[in-house]
């Protein structure tokens, strides 16, 4: 009952701060809308909360034609910035699906990756986008695609005390992010697809969220596509194979059958988006 | 621009009750039982009075502080056994919200598990009477020959119906403070009806009602889910225990956990159709009563009706049993039961109207009430607006239809209420220089009912604008009786009262001016209350003897006294049936949009028709129209309580317990529709919960006009939707 | 920490000692007796406690108070100081956009900050956007919707 508030400057002493045994009873605090929730619920019950706050990691830049998104930048700073609406549509609608507005304003990107939801509305962007996360920690700093990161609900391949700095965004892509959830607005997506196409490497990518343990890449459907403009039957055939191989549970909000389901119609919709997204 | 309480709201000023505050007072904590059905062996509170400044109570303290309840039947916290999941088994209090919370987690609770009875299927069978031991209630009627209209008929139509469970869900939480004060209690708290809290606590707690005063503050929406007592017990018996005033606000999660709402049915409907007429209809619905106590149910024996709806049809059978499981006891939701009742009864009107090959409008008119005729159970029926409705939905249907949209589908629901002036009330009104004052008890719940339609009785009375007209809310001491705000009865019988005590005071102002009969009226002059007979004029205050003046005005006191209309018992075979008190149609029409693909449904837009009577407030009944069908949109797509088989509510949240956000509610066309009188002052019928009858009806039935298939359950959601159109 | 929490609320200078784990929602209500934000769900779904913080909206539940420093916070009592505030509760006013009226300061501070925008005043359809974490049982928010639009064009 009742823990410590702490805001370090310096990202060593928040590193460590945090690092701990296992259990630790230090947890690291950027907007809030999950640990505070954890918190109340119960789920977590730290002695000290550590506040990312004051760490320099609450800017966004471009960087030739990477982007990179301190940890701690709020949603709402990425949702308003017209050139990720522009270079990475996918991002900035994955962005749009999280919560709310009051939400986002306070909401980071770094929080939402280390909570790893499977139903969260960034990661697939991200895993889509060949998104890599910059960390520091106790043995120094590493960089880490968010693929390798992301294991299951709640768990991330940080080691403890070890933070998220930023995440980079190596390009801009056509991309898109599309989702089926019970309400268009302000809830959480059963199913969330997002792709996106590098014209440099001459493919496209495709991540889905609503999958367990967590959102994924779907390789195999990846292959069936090629080219730019994928033909109708190449988008219903690589659609299918999305929809056999994603790795969907049931659980309350929709069952595996469904969410295979609506897989295969967004499946195309996205790459709509996508394609109808290029400059 | 009507609203009376937009500038205290707006400001931040209004109290409602979770902002209630008093000095030294305790914060309250409830100890949720975490299992569905348990034997409870003990319950150990030490742990939780070791933290400083924590009181706590359970049994023991009730028996010690109150002995001698008047409803054993209903104990505060259960003795024997736990008979739903959250089920509140003691209560603790302290100095600050978080060591409350810290205490209840303490309290160690010794349970022995009991076979758990988690839903209606597991003691009702399909096609068999539920288990008698399960069973709360259990109505019958009939009327007619059943057997032979089946017997006949050309063609049967046979459904069984699934709907779910319904969280009220208003914004704000449950929240009361509790003083001990001149040996008894000042309860103030969030309420639907202040008496209704005080003789339950009266029952409950074995207290003579002087002893409890109750006062009401602003309510945050009640919807049925305020309309009795629910935490002010607990309240009560921490505030004797600590002799200290004693705060108790429901967490939300608290809020899903105690129920008292609509919970899941199953419905077999069946009609014998000649032709195009309906010869004969069979009903039988299993409600899942939860922990309801025996006896003590009556949406099973009210909503049941609706299952016929607001139709002439011979030959029927109803038998409707309420059964008990272990999920916290049903309780009322803004016209309870009726919404499902009238998806069930509509999707089968429609159902009939594509078999027989009839238009589902013309279906309804050819066989819809209309004064005169007799319901089921044979009750007259009064002026009723359902035919009026429904032609103007046929012209609406006409309207949209071109130019139609491809894979737009239009449906037609209908349903009906009745203003619950069944129970009674008394108000008092005062009338002086500065204006017309009404005193009485309640407070106002968000409909306008309280500070704008009785407001709007009066003025309407006298013949004064509503300006001239306010509400001074009383408490359980200083202000009469009346049943609460419920049932859509405000103005229908607390607006009578109003009325009546309203007229009295012109009787008598005529009298003493020697005015001849209905002689003199009233007016306004620079903001004073002015009396006008004939060519002259006089000051009110100039009416009134000094010792009114210093009273602060001639008063006077109206009654409305229960008044309903009767049944024909001879075709009750068991249990309770109601009549009706007036004849409220409601009639709506929905456009969707449905995504065949992903199952998907879109509303794209409303059309309401609405049986005022007289419409007494017109912005009022606009609002309750806008809100009512909003929530009936959530009852149709989205809203659904789910639980598991062990009795666990699965979705205890604001995140999985989907209410409408504003993007998925579109445009509405209101349409009042005058001149059927009704059970209120004037002829006006209550507006409060017709708007949520028929929406879920018509989403349905439009969704059935786009994609050619029927869904027998609600919600609607995009799974059961895709399910459905998966081709077999 | 022990320091005391000093922030500009409504306008006036606030110094007060909230625990480390204690909520701005809690702060505004119990310790400065703001009690016109209002306490829902406290989950963060229902919008009924958003506040500006900053001139942004922000759920007071899901913030603690200590996180904030030296904000500026306003809340419904003295969203009128400002223009658009004022616009806004003009146009509650004028719609009659609120029926029990426990959800309607959180969309007043919310509409009141999506409109301030810097970028300049935002189309109707990104001012409903941003009002969709607020939630409304009683009114339909047909009336809300009318009081957005109103409002938009400066409380006419």
């Amino acid at each position: 009952m009742g823990f410590r508030l702490v805001a370090p400057a310096d990202p060593r002493t928040a590193v460590e701060l945090l690092r701990s045994p296992p259990s630790p009873p230090a947890l690291p605090l950027t907007g809030g809308t999950d640990l505070l929730l954890d918190i109340d619920d119960g789920r977590a019950d730290p002695a000290t909360v550590v506040s990312l706050r004051r760490l320099p990691w609450r800017d966004m830049r471009w960087d030739g034609p990477a982007l990179e998104i301190g940890s701690t930048a709020p949603l709402a700073r990425l949702e308003d910035d017209d050139r990720i609406g522009r270079e990475l549509p996918g991002l900035l609608a994955g962005v749009q699906a999280v919560g709310s507005r009051a939400l986002r304003e306070r909401a980071t990107v770094g929080g939402n990756l280390g909570r790893a939801s499977p139903a969260s509305d960034l990661i697939p962007v991200l895993l889509a986008l060949d998104a890599e996360v910059s960390t520091v920690g106790p043995r120094g700093g590493r960089v880490v695609p968010v693929a390798a990161l992301v294991l299951g609900p709640r768990r991330t391949a940080l080691e403890p005390g070890e933070l998220i700095r930023s995440i980079r965004i190596p390009e801009p892509r056509p991309s898109a992010y599309v989702w089926q959830r019970v309400r268009p607005a302000n809830d959480i997506s059963q199913v969330g697809v997002a792709v996106a196409w590098s014209a440099h490497a001459g493919r496209w990518s495709v991540a889905v969220g609503g999958t367990s343990p967590t959102p994924v890449r779907l390789p195999d459907a990846e292959a069936e596509l090629s080219g730019a403009r994928p033909d109708a039957a190449r988008i219903a055939a690589a659609a299918a194979t999305a929809a056999r191989t994603a790795p969907f549970p049931s659980d309350r909000r929709a069952s595996e059958e469904h969410r295979r389901r609506v897989l295969a119609v967004l499946f195309g919709r996205a790459l709509a988006a996508a394609v109808g997204a290029r400059p | 621009m009507s609203r009376t309480d937009a500038a205290i709201k707006l400001a931040g000023a209004a109290p409602y009750g979770p902002d209630l505050d008093a000095p030294s007072m305790l914060w309250g904590a409830l100890v949720l039982a975490p299992v569905a059905h348990a034997r409870i062996r003990s319950i150990d509170l030490d742990p939780a009075r070791r933290i400083p400044g924590v009181i706590a109570a359970g049994p023991d303290e009730v028996a010690r502080l109150f002995p001698k309840p008047a409803d054993p039947e209903r104990p505060v916290f259960p003795v024997d056994d736990v008979v739903y999941r959250g089920q509140p088994v003691a209560a603790v209090a302290a100095p600050t919200r978080a060591a409350a919370r810290a205490a209840a987690r303490a309290v160690r609770l010794d349970l022995e598990p009991l076979p758990i009875v988690g839903d209606l299927d597991a003691v009702a069978a399909e096609g068999s009477a539920p288990d008698p031991a399960f069973t709360n209630v259990h109505v019958h009627a009939r009327t007619g020959d059943v057997e032979g209209a089946f017997a006949a008929a050309p063609l049967v139509v046979e459904e069984t119906y699934r709907t779910a469970g319904i969280a009220q869900v208003a914004i704000e939480p449950h929240a009361c403070l509790v003083t001990p004060e001149g040996g008894g209690f000042h309860v103030h708290t969030t309420t639907q009806s202040p008496f209704g809290v005080r003789d339950d606590l009266a029952a409950v707690l074995g207290l003579p009602e002087p002893s409890i005063r109750v006062e009401g503050t602003w309510v945050g929406g009640g919807f049925g889910g305020k309309a009795a007592a629910l935490i002010e017990p607990y309240a009560v018996v921490l505030a004797a225990v600590a002799d200290a005033p004693v705060k108790l606000t429901l967490t939300y999660r608290e809020e899903f956990l105690l129920g008292r709402s609509t919970l899941p049915a199953r419905v077999r409907i069946a009609s014998a159709v000649d032709g195009q007429r309906i010869v004969g209809r069979r009903v039988e619905l299993v409600l899942d009563t939860g922990a309801s106590l025996p006896g003590r149910d009556f949406a099973t024996g009210y909503a049941i009706g609706f299952l016929v709806g607001p139709y002439r049809i011979p030959n029927v059978e109803l038998e409707g049993w309420g059964v008990r499981t272990h999920k916290p006891p049903f309780g009322p939701h803004r016209a309870p039961f009726a919404s499902q009742c009238a998806f069930i009864a509509e999707s089968h009107m429609d159902e009939i109207a594509r078999r027989s090959g009839v238009d589902p409008i013309d279906l309804r008119l050819d066989h819809a009430l209309r004064e005169g005729d007799t319901t089921v159970l044979g009750q007259p029926v009064g002026p009723f607006g359902l035919v009026a409705a429904l032609e103007r939905a046929r012209e609406r249907r006409a309207r949209w239809r071109t130019p139609g949209v491809d894979g737009h589908g239009i449906g037609v629901g209908c349903g009906f209420w009745s203003t619950m002036t069944g129970a009674g009330g008394e108000a008092v009104v005062r009338i002086a220089d500065d204006g017309v004052t009404i005193v009485e008890v309640e407070r106002e719940i968000g409909s306008g009912s309280v500070i704008g339609g009785l407001a709007a009785v009066a003025a309407r009375t006298l013949g004064l604008p509503v300006a001239a007209v306010r509400v001074e809310p009383g408490d359980t001491v200083t202000a009469p009786y009346d049943a609460g705000v419920y049932g859509s009865r405000t103005v229908g019988a607390l607006g009578r009262a109003v009325a009546e005590a309203a007229e009295s005071l012109r009787a008598t102002l005529e009298r003493r001016w020697g005015a001849g009969a209905g002689r003199l009226t009233l007016g306004v002059r620079s903001g004073r209350l002015v009396a006008v007979r004939g060519p002259d004029e006089r000051p009110v205050g100039s009416l009134l003897t000094p010792a009114e003046r210093a009273a602060g005005g001639l008063a006077a006191t109206g009654r409305h006294t229960g008044r309903s209309g009767s049944i024909d018992e001879r075709r009750v075979v068991t249990g309770a049936f109601y009549a009706y008190t007036d004849f409220t149609a409601a009639v709506q029409l929905a456009e969707v949009d449905v995504d065949r693909a992903t199952g998907q449904v879109r509303v794209v837009r409303v059309a309401a028709f609405h049986d005022t009577g007289v419409t007494v407030d017109p912005a009022g009944a606009r609002a309750q129209v806008e809100g009512g069908v909003a929530m009936g949109l959530g009852t149709a797509l989205t809203e659904e309580t789910l639980w598991a088989a062990d009795g666990r509510l699965l979705n205890p949240g604001l995140l999985d317990y989907r209410i409408p956000t504003q993007a998925e509610v579109p445009p509405i066309e209101v349409d009042l529709i005058e001149g059927f009188a009704g059970a209120g002052p004037f002829g006006a019928k209550g507006m409060g919960e017709p708007p949520i009858i028929p929406t879920a009806a018509a989403v349905a039935n439009a969704v059935a006009d786009a994609t050619g298939v029927r869904i027998h359950e609600l919600p609607l959601t995009a799974e059961r939707v895709a399910r459905a159109l998966m081709p077999p | 920490m022990s320091e005391p929490w000093t922030a500009s609320v409504n306008g006036a200078p606030v110094v007060a000692d909230p625990p480390d784990d204690e909520r701005l929602l809690d702060t505004l209500r119990w310790r400065l007796g703001l009690r016109g934000t209002k306490e829902g769900c406290r989950t963060g779904d229902c919008g009924a406690c958003t506040v500006l913080v900053g001139g942004r909206p922000t759920l007071a539940c899901l913030v603690l108070t200590r996180e904030l420093e030296a904000p500026e916070i306003r809340t419904i009592e003295g969203v009128a100081h400002d223009p658009t505030g004022r616009a806004v509760v003009a146009a509650f006013s004028a719609e009659d956009a609120l029926q029990c009226g426990y959800c309607t300061p959180g969309f007043v501070m919310a509409l009141t900050g999506l409109l301030a925008d810097p970028r300049g005043r935002p189309s109707t359809d990104r001012l409903l956007a941003g009002l969709q974490g607020n939630l409304c049982r009683c009114t339909g928010y047909a009336a809300i919707v009318r009081a957005v639009e109103r409002a938009r064009e400066g409380g006419r």
